[in-house]
């Protein structure tokens, strides 16, 4: 009887534990952002979206990144916005195994842009599974009040799907700080664009 | 059937599969001999009895599936020239196959029961010559010439559990029916489903003699089929080595010979094969002409995934046919990318070394230039910046490699 009552609780407490901390019945995987200044990351950034968005929670374990933290308008499949709020030179952008044979590169802080460029990618190919990868421009930009750089790509994913994706970032005292835009190419790239766009020409570091 | 499947079916294994039973049937096998090695069908070849006609219907699907997928590689000078290495080796079938090019990273290569084979891209990039590429293709020919997937499909039914069919069936069915058949994520298990077929031991060893022949017969160095076998083992363990971890080999599970004793005994038929004397052609020059235009394309495919041990055999492998610029721009890219103490000197030394070839390719001169400015060599590091943007000067970073010189 005893037995029973503990593999009971071991089933219906883990489902518990996400529907209390969620809105709704997503099983908290998301959060709502509201329209007003909302820090992001570690809280050094602040942006003021244009619109409600989908902050997804951080898993333990699975991807606990302090510096990093991921929002959605229409699911992570559809479209993403990736914000990276000071990573220090020597982190990694995911959380990986050092035995994994496949790693995304390790940031470090004297990176030029097309070295950013090219961790980014590698971070598509080895986490995201893209088989093809093309950079569309990279130019200089401003970037919470720093000069920084803008990186245009799109990459055709293994599901068949091709993604079409933004960054705007800046390494301010060997920290990257980042925003990336990424959508399904057709018709999802172009609706949020401009939330994006005005989220990065807005976003200011805190404090 | 799938060069790779020998692994995959094994960790397969190793997660305590369903159909783990009926494959523990490992008994020690003599060597397969090349001359014993007939086709058992002749062009054209149709199925004619239900079970196989079912299974060719299936397999139509997902050709239609793969035929269609996005994620092909559709240059129309390398698919033909893949169709018409499998004209050469193909035997008998040898018009009755197709071949699809697949841009996928990594080293693999299939035979459907219907006779089409899928071809990763990244096998193409690991190929020396063309009679390493066609030794692959003529095992995989093999497959279908000695009717193997019928065969262990009706082995397969005669003596295991009938739950472990239907879940086999319903795996290809549901790859049939095309939920998710271009993801090649999904296409690798679909391999390994087709590797539940049970290409035994001896269906592999048979592939093998039966491949050296082939390529025998169409005037290749048969040896190059073993040395195919040497550098993806090689491969496999300087990635593992390099991560900490070591290949599993010999485990209770291990009822396939392991890649060494397959390699031993595709050495000996490739020389019972060689006719001495006989002029050999490896069509090492055709086939880097032939590859020219994706080759790039294929180092950036492998170099990105940043899988250093891997990716530094590879180049040390391709190198012994010569270093070039573009080989030793892409070494000192796996070191930028590991990025670990003293790697950045490292890719410094790799670029400074790529641009001294005539053919370097751009990309080398703009890494070249950014690591002489990062060691404080300014004026030669925007020469070297000027260099990359003279040769391309539409690069889609242009824009922000001239902000830099100016």
């Amino acid at each position: 009887m005893r037995k029973y009552k503990l593999a009971l609780a071991a089933a219906v407490l883990p489902l518990t534990a996400c529907s209390t901390v969620g809105e709704g019945s997503d099983l908290g995987v998301y959060s709502l952002v509201r329209v007003k200044p909302t820090k992001v990351g570690n809280g050094s950034i602040v942006v003021d979206p244009p619109r409600p968005w989908n902050r997804q929670r951080r898993f333990f374990f699975f991807d606990s990144v302090r510096w990093v933290e991921d929002w959605t308008l229409n699911g992570p499949y559809l479209d993403a916005i990736t914000f990276v709020s000071g990573l220090p030179s020597g982190e990694y952008l995911v959380r990986q195994r050092k035995t994994d044979e496949r790693q995304v590169p390790k940031f470090r802080g004297n990176m030029t842009a097309p070295e950013i460029t090219a961790l980014l990618e590698s971070a598509y190919r080895v986490r995201g599974g893209a088989v093809e990868f093309h950079t569309l421009n990279l130019a200089p930009r401003q970037f919470l009040g720093y000069p920084g750089f803008q990186f245009d790509y799109e990459h055709l994913d293994g599901d068949e799907l091709w993604r079409k994706g933004r960054a705007v970032g800046a390494i301010i005292d060997g920290r990257l700080y980042l925003m990336m835009y990424d959508a399904a190419r057709s018709h999802y790239y172009a609706n949020a664009l401009p939330d994006f766009e005005m989220m990065a020409n807005n976003a200011r570091l805190n404090g | 059937m799938c060069i790779r499947c020998e692994i995959s079916r094994r960790s397969l294994l190793m997660g305590g599969g369903a159909a783990a039973a009926s494959l523990a049937t490992g008994v020690a096998q003599a060597r397969i001999l090349p001359k014993n090695m007939v086709p058992l069908i002749g062009p054209g070849f149709r199925p004619t009895e239900t079970d196989e006609i079912g299974l060719w219907g299936l397999m139509d699907r997902v050709e239609e599936e793969v035929s269609g997928s996005n994620l092909l590689i559709k240059d129309a000078s390398i698919v033909a020239y893949l169709q018409h290495i499998i004209g050469r080796v193909g035997g008998p079938a040898a018009r009755d196959m197709r071949i699809y090019l697949a841009h996928v990273p990594d080293f693999n290569a299939m035979m459907f029961p219907s006779g089409f084979a899928v071809v990763f891209s990244g096998l193409l990039l690991r190929m020396r010559n063309e009679a390493q590429l066609a030794g692959v293709i003529a095992h995989e020919s093999g497959h279908f010439l000695r009717r193997h997937l019928i065969r262990s499909w009706r082995d397969m039914k005669r003596k295991s559990d009938i739950f472990a069919i239907g879940a086999m069936a319903a795996g290809i069915g549901g790859g049939a029916a095309g939920i998710y058949m271009g993801d090649y994520v999904q296409l690798a298990q679909l391999a390994t489903i087709l590797s539940l077929f049970q290409y035994s031991r001896a269906m592999e060893a048979e592939a093998d003699a039966m491949g050296a022949r082939l390529i025998a017969e169409a005037g290749y160095a048969p040896m190059e089929m073993a040395t195919v076998w040497e550098q993806l083992i090689g491969e496999m363990n300087a990635s593992a080595r390099y991560r900490r971890k070591y290949r599993e080999r010999g485990s209770l599970f291990d009822t396939h010979p392991s890649p060494e004793s397959r390699m031993a005994d595709l050495r000996i038929s490739a020389n019972e094969v060689t006719v001495p004397g006989k002029v050999y052609d490896a069509g090492h020059e055709r086939y880097l002409k032939t590859i020219a235009p994706i080759r790039q394309m294929l180092l950036e495919d492998q170099v990105k995934l940043n899988d250093p041990g891997g990716s530094q055999y590879l180049l040390n492998t391709l190198a012994l046919d010569g270093w070039d610029g573009t080989l030793r721009y892409y070494e000192g890219e796996v070191w930028r990318l590991r990025n670990r103490v003293g790697d950045e000197d490292r890719a410094a030394q790799s670029y400074a070394v790529a641009v001294a070839y005539p053919d370097a390719p751009p990309e080398a001169w703009r890494s070249h230039g950014l690591e002489l400015i990062k060691q404080g060599r300014s004026g030669e590091g925007k020469a070297a910046l000027g260099r990359y943007l003279k040769m391309k000067p539409t690069a889609p970073d242009a824009p922000f490699i001239r902000q830099m010189i100016s």
